[in-house]
């Protein structure tokens, strides 16, 4: 288990990261999510033992993190960590033999990863030579070459494509299946909801939400109502309840103050005209993460 | 387990040396070696002559000068030996000024004298050449000139044959020292190494730039790329600026060595094309040098003038690395760091400045003092000992005070690359390394 007990860093007298606690289970993809600047970064540098924190501690399976165990961790960084001049290949052993692997086993997983990514024929290429999106790509296996008992992502989907998206979710599910602890960082917030059960979102680096994704979508008091039909737009927005009304390419949103207006927005609809859906949804993870950190923003 | 301060060494390594650019830029040096070393034979297949004498045609209308000119340009010629290898092709002139000067117009070597009475002066010369002649042969002319109007001047008074002989005799000249440990021997050596041992220490300046550069440019790339971040999330920074310093060291070693063996095939080429070696080129200047040392006592002094100066530059070399890994970790792009080895690169051009004077400054204080300096030492306190001017002992306290400075720079220095090769921010730079140094 990944604990990181009440963190605090500080650069001068910049508070970067402020009593920041979670925990990671063997098996658990925890996102942690965050404006530019919010301390996202220096919590992935604090937790791979970059930086010493000012107060609190990280610890693997109750073991500080140190160069005995940093090589049972990948590291996905936000920007390109690739040396352009080399192959994929050299490139690969230079990080896999940095994290105590063997020439052997390196050359056999980069050949099964190139192949699952479908991009074998990159293998003896210089990385400069590649597509900002293969290099991706590859920076991404540099991450899983070990097998990493915690493996962290800082903004893994980064100039991917949507299919290319696809191998990534499918090898960090699978990756989180077979027990490794998967900490996750991006602005897309359809990604996180894909994959995270549980998240933080920190703002200036202090914690503004945090828990299992379903509990905050439920404590979450917001729902969204989409509805197809020949709607009153005006009529709707004089009912209690309603915050506001959008027309969506061929459907309405109607977002609620609470659940309790439900009853009262469909008794109305209902009797209007040509109404093929209507369909009460949690709030989407973008509308809770832009609410807190705008309140915070706010602050 | 691999070692991976043993890995990330041999990477750094072969990084700098299995590259296209350095099999390029030695094939070069190569070429360069050899060619400066066989620069005369370059230049007389080109047209260039440097094994002939010079041919000077003397036109004496006094009838009595010819004579006495050759055997003054013998004597002088024989005198200084020392200082170069001039040799000349005197020869009487039979036909009319016109027609010499005709010659000189088609073979433009050619120099041509022209003797003749003065009523007041005795006699007058006329020296003709196509173009300028170089100062030392100017001078030698002149003073064999001077010394054949005396002769002459002599000869027409009443003065006896045999007191002429006298007159004209080179005196015997002894030469003694109050300080009893000079010898003639190392006051000829110190002439030669004044001019020979800062084309020696030459190759030694080139690799420093070299190796502060190949340093500065490595842990920047790794920092732009932010694979730095990769690298020291699996190992110690520690273990990463060693791997930096001991693979720049590793590769300065080879192309030294490299540098060795291209001037030993040089020298064999040399050898080989010319094997009386009794040439009168540019090269000449260390060859010569080399068969006047080998005359000299010297040969004793090298066995201890020869580890010395290597151990001083090996633990500059390791120092001047320590400081180009801890520039570069506080830069945040090559061109940053260029401009902040600009002061050491200063430091090692006046070192390289004062060590190609130093015979100029024999007796001064203030150039001892800097000869102990760290980093100016590598090169000057070498050329002081070669020179004489300062002892073994003076080298020694260099080697300790850079040993000190080595020991400082890894102390102190690996606090400032720990937090440098992680920033990437160049607002309160200097802020933040003096932080770390009390860290």
């Amino acid at each position: 288990m990944l604990k990181v007990n009440n963190i605090t860093k500080y650069y001068g007298t910049l508070k970067a990261v402020d009593e920041l606690s979670f925990e990671v289970l063997p098996g658990e993809i925890f996102g942690l999510l965050g404006v530019n600047g919010s301390g996202k970064t220096t919590t992935f540098r604090m937790i791979m033992g970059l930086l010493e924190p000012s107060s609190g501690t990280v610890t693997l399976d109750g073991k500080p993190i140190n160069y005995d165990i940093t090589d049972t961790i990948g590291f996905l960084t936000e920007e390109r960590s690739l040396l352009l001049k080399l192959t994929v290949l050299e490139q690969c052993l230079f990080y896999g033999i940095l994290k105590g692997m063997k020439k052997d086993e390196i050359i056999a997983r980069v050949d099964y990863l190139l192949n699952k990514f479908q991009i074998p024929e990159y293998k003896n290429k210089k990385i400069k030579e590649l597509s900002k999106g293969n290099q991706q790509k590859i920076q991404f296996i540099t991450a899983i070459l070990n097998n990493p008992k915690l493996l962290i992502l800082d903004e893994p989907f980064s100039g991917l494509d949507p299919f290319n998206v696809q191998f990534f979710e499918d090898e960090i599910k699978e990756m989180a299946a077979k027990g490794s602890m998967i900490i996750f960082s991006s602005h897309r917030m359809e990604h996180v909801e894909l994959f995270c059960k549980k998240l933080s979102i920190i703002m200036r680096g202090k914690t503004v939400l945090s828990g299992e994704l379903k509990e905050i979508k439920e404590r979450y008091r917001k729902k969204n109502i989409f509805v197809k039909g020949d709607i009153d737009i005006n009529k709707i927005k004089l009912i209690k309840g309603v915050v506001s009304v959008e027309a969506i390419n061929d459907q309405f949103i109607i977002k609620i103050a609470e659940a309790k207006y439900v009853t009262d927005v469909f008794n109305i609809i209902s009797k209007m005209k040509n109404i093929t859906k209507f369909s009460v949804e949690e709030p989407s993870l973008n509308e809770i993460f832009i609410e807190k950190v705008g309140e915070s923003y706010g602050q | 387990m691999v070692n991976k301060l043993k890995y990330l060494t041999m990477v750094s390594f072969k990084r700098k040396v299995i590259t296209k650019w350095f099999v390029i830029a030695n094939v070069l040096l190569a070429l360069v070696l050899v060619g400066l070393f066989n620069i005369d034979s370059i230049i007389n297949y080109f047209g260039g002559d440097f094994t002939s004498n010079q041919q000077i045609y003397v036109i004496d209308n006094t009838g009595k000068s010819y004579d006495i000119f050759v055997a003054n340009m013998q004597e002088i010629t024989k005198a200084t030996s020392s200082v170069g290898d001039y040799k000349y092709d005197i020869s009487n002139y039979d036909g009319t000024l016109k027609e010499a000067k005709d010659k000189i117009a088609k073979d433009k070597k050619i120099w041509l004298l022209v003797f003749d009475n003065d009523a007041t002066n005795i006699i007058k010369a006329t020296v003709v050449s196509y173009g300028y002649i170089d100062t030392i042969n100017y001078q030698l002319l002149a003073s064999s000139i001077n010394s054949t109007k005396s002769v002459i001047a002599l000869a027409e008074t009443s003065i006896s044959e045999e007191d002429l002989a006298k007159i004209m005799t080179a005196p015997t000249i002894t030469r003694e020292y109050v300080d009893v440990t000079k010898k003639t021997t190392d006051e000829n050596m110190e002439m030669i190494m004044s001019t020979v041992f800062p084309m020696l220490i030459l190759p030694f300046f080139m690799l420093t730039i070299l190796l502060v550069q190949m340093i500065g440019a490595e842990v920047n790339d790794e920092k732009t790329t932010r694979s730095m971040e990769i690298i020291i999330s699996n190992v110690s920074p520690k273990t990463h600026f060693f791997a930096k310093v001991i693979a720049g060291n590793l590769f300065v070693l080879v192309q030294a060595l490299l540098l060795l063996v291209y001037a030993g095939i040089g020298f064999v080429i040399k050898m080989l094309t010319n094997p009386g070696f009794d040439s009168n080129g540019v090269t000449v200047v260390i060859f010569d040098s080399f068969k006047q040392i080998m005359k000299t006592n010297l040969a004793d002094k090298l066995l201890y003038i020869i580890p010395l100066t290597l151990i001083l530059m090996l633990i500059t070399f390791i120092a001047y690395s320590l400081v180009a890994g801890i520039l570069a970790s506080m830069t945040t792009n090559i061109e940053d760091f260029q401009q902040l080895q600009t002061p050491i690169m200063i430091v090692s051009v006046i070192g390289y400045y004062l060590s190609m004077m130093a015979a100029l400054f024999d007796g001064s204080i203030l150039i001892k003092a800097l000869s102990f300096v760290p980093f100016i030492s590598a090169i000057l306190s070498p050329s002081l000992l070669v020179l004489g001017y300062i002892g073994v002992k003076d080298v020694l306290i260099s080697i300790l005070l850079m040993m000190i400075t080595v020991h400082l720079l890894i102390k102190y220095g690996l606090r400032i690359y720990k937090v440098g090769i992680l920033n990437y921010s160049s607002s309160g730079l200097w802020k933040k390394m003096f932080t770390a140094l009390k860290d």
